[in-house]
């Protein structure tokens, strides 16, 4: 299967914070064949280990399954439903979108009449699923159900693709794709595929499961923002750039280690790179770092343009640059 | 079993304590006496929790370690300096509107024992016009000890004194149905996890349980004593008994309605601190509906408490949270329905006994 096709039918699955159940059985039955163990843990992360052979350092390698999404607080009278974003919503770019909730039930999120895009907040929102009252939306959504946007994926020029959520599904498809490539290969220490939970409200996913794997090593991988668009903030990165090395971002320094070997692996080997520093927004990395008694972490990130909008942006290559980079990675600490 | 009276008498004497967030001793020492008989083993941690365990059956597999939390905290104030008149300076521990504090008696804990006084701020005949509209901000106030002189007050109270509302616990309305006091929040999470004991200790269940009920310190400013807790007992499942602010009043829209009075405990799907475990929350809505006890599901998504710090402990915990439907949260006037209360309390229990059934538990 290409990546493509890969990416496609990962993103085609919902999975809001807290529900990712069903994107984490296809993910499940793709890994299975090519790692020694999978099981999921009490919060939701899905964990497949390659076993090493022995003496070598243990890693940890980690992208989330989750996307952000509404939760239904309230049905009114009318058959509206009042929402809950879960997950860094930007209205803006949310509203007047199509939604489907986690049963398939579809509908369009609208801002309240009159109301100024300059005072769009979740308050001011709510779904309409075509009810004519009450009693019809009770029929096919409850309080407590979550809903996403559409999800939608199509190739744009070159080796370009838009659509959601890439955000992070793109680092799933890097994961499945690297596990495929190192499926026959021998290393010394054990790799984890973890695919964590709960990433979008506040890396919550994989604390837990770093802490219950006590990595040596953690690479994260996830978008990141980009200076490239008209009017963006300036940062050095770019789409179709490279696989972006992290150094920083809002919620985690790499290890230093880490950071020099990727730097020194892909002029090496000669795979498309570039730094990346973000000054706003956190990824797994911190929370990988800091949990039990810490490890040493690292990003590969793929810059994204739009990032929690439906139309998030990203090169393929640079994706695939992602996938050499930790393969020659995983043989350097592991050789 | 406590007959009824006896019951309310000790939700009263727990309300009543004095125990704002980082002073919690006098609350600790009030639980310690109250669980001595049913606990099997009872620990306090460095931090101030209080872990009180109890197990049964003797099977080996199949057991379920279970931690039950409340915090025995309160909101409160701090003294932060002593002023010329005599009068102190405070901030407060833990989030509270300042439009509740002027006007309010108040206990502060000073240097050899705890001392009345009250909160004042301009009187209104000294404000001008447009003052008269706005809150007054908590550092133009100041708590007024009656002692007339700093040299006065400086032998009585140093800075980082604590202070608490100090509000008369009653009950009122139709058949005394309701009730009103300082720190139900969540003072009535602990006095459910006593009769909780109590009750288990009286009917021990047959199931293997191994079970946690736990006091915790520092929920109300976010540093969350529980977590120590829960990375040292290391639970599969927690039930955090909390207390939630409901927005049923008149000024508030039906989409703000966080939950009602009357209904039963909450159960939370969402807030700003953990998406809880949806087979866990339907799991609690079945066994209140299979024992007959009222629960209602949180319609917002607002707040936060220990469970966001539970959650995630260790390698991860399943977790549930059932509050109290409380009205005028963080005052010195909570209201709540003593109905509510007892449901809670039934459904606590239920939770308790029936929690083997629950597959999710890994």
């Amino acid at each position: 299967m290409s990546f493509y096709t890969e990416l496609k039918a990962l993103c085609a699955i919902p999975s809001v914070s807290g529900r990712e159940a069903a994107v984490r059985a296809a993910i499940e039955k793709k890994i299975a064949p090519l790692t020694d163990e999978v099981y999921t843990d009490s919060m939701g992360n899905l964990i497949a280990k390659k076993k090493g052979v022995g003496g070598g350092k243990s890693v940890m390698l980690c992208a989330h399954m989750d996307e952000i999404g509404f939760l239904v607080t309230v049905i009114e009278d009318n058959g509206m439903l009042r929402i809950a974003p879960v997950g860094g919503i930007h209205f803006g770019a949310s509203a007047f979108s199509v939604l489907v909730s986690e049963n398939g039930v579809p509908g369009v999120l609208v801002p309240e009449s009159r109301t100024k895009a300059a005072d769009y907040t979740g308050d001011k929102f709510y779904i309409d699923i075509g009810a004519k009252t009450k009693k019809e939306a009770e029929r096919l959504v409850s309080i407590g159900d979550f809903f996403v946007a559409e999800p939608s994926l199509r190739r744009l020029c070159g080796s370009r693709v838009a659509g959601r959520p890439l955000d992070d599904r793109v680092g799933c498809a890097i994961m499945l794709s690297l596990a495929e490539q190192m499926a026959g290969k021998a290393l010394g220490g054990d790799v984890y595929y973890v695919f964590s939970v709960q990433e979008e409200v506040g890396c919550r996913g994989s604390k837990p499961a770093a802490f219950g794997l006590a990595p040596d090593y953690a690479l994260c991988f996830d978008v990141t923002g980009t200076g490239d668009t008209p009017g963006a903030l300036p940062m050095a990165c770019s789409v179709g750039g490279g696989a972006a090395i992290k150094i920083k971002d809002a919620s985690v320094i790499c290890h230093e280690e880490v950071v020099n070997l990727l730097l020194s692996l892909a002029k090496e080997h000669k795979i498309a790179h570039q730094r990346e520093i973000l000054l706003y927004g956190g990824t797994d990395a911190s929370s990988m770092q800091v949990t039990g008694a810490g490890s040493r972490v690292g990003g590969l990130s793929i810059p994204t343009r739009y990032i929690h909008s439906g139309v998030e942006m990203c090169d393929l290559k640079d994706a695939e640059a992602c996938v050499a980079l930790t393969a020659r990675f995983l043989e350097a600490i592991n050789g | 079993m406590r007959n009824r009276q006896e019951r309310m008498d000790l939700l009263k004497s727990l309300c009543l304590a004095f125990g704002p967030t980082g002073c919690e001793e006098e609350v600790a020492e009030l639980i310690l006496k109250e669980i001595y008989p049913t606990a099997h083993r009872i620990t306090k941690d460095r931090l101030g929790n209080l872990i009180a365990e109890m197990h049964f059956g003797d099977a080996i597999e199949g057991r379920t370690r279970m931690m039950i939390s409340a915090h025995m905290d309160e909101v409160g104030m701090m003294v932060r300096s002593v002023r010329d008149d005599g009068t102190l300076l405070f901030g407060t521990v833990g989030g509270i509107d300042p439009s509740v504090l002027p006007g309010r008696f108040v206990t502060v804990k000073g240097k050899d024992g705890m001392h009345n006084a009250v909160i004042a701020s301009k009187a209104i005949h000294h404000k001008e016009k447009e003052e008269r509209e706005k809150a007054v901000a908590i550092k133009k106030m100041c708590i007024d000890p009656g002692t007339g002189s700093k040299e006065a007050s400086e032998e009585l109270f140093a800075i980082g004194d604590f202070a608490t509302f100090d509000s008369e616990f009653f009950f009122f309305g139709k058949d005394n149905s309701t009730m009103k006091g300082k720190a139900l929040d969540d003072r009535c999470g602990c006095a459910i996890m006593i009769e909780v004991m109590e009750a288990l200790a009286e009917n021990p269940p047959a199931e293997a349980l191994d079970l946690y009920f736990c006091f915790t310190v520092r929920e109300e400013i976010g540093l969350s004593g529980a977590v120590s807790v829960a990375e040292r007992i290391r639970p599969q499942v927690a039930l955090v008994l909390e207390s939630t602010a409901v927005g049923d009043v008149a000024d508030v829209e039906e989409s703000g309605r966080v939950a009602r009075l009357g209904k039963g405990g909450v159960i939370s799907l969402m807030d700003r601190s953990t998406i809880y475990d949806r087979d866990l929350c339907r799991f609690a809505l079945r066994v209140a509906e299979e024992n007959g006890v009222a629960a209602q599901i949180k319609k917002y998504v607002s707040g936060g408490n220990d469970a966001g710090h539970i959650h995630k402990s260790g390698v991860g915990v399943k977790t549930l949270a059932l509050s109290l439907p409380t009205r005028y949260l963080h005052s010195a006037a909570c209201v709540a329905s003593v109905a509510d209360y007892d449901a809670m309390r039934g459904h606590t229990e239920a939770l308790v006994r029936n929690i083997n059934r629950f597959g999710g538990r890994s």
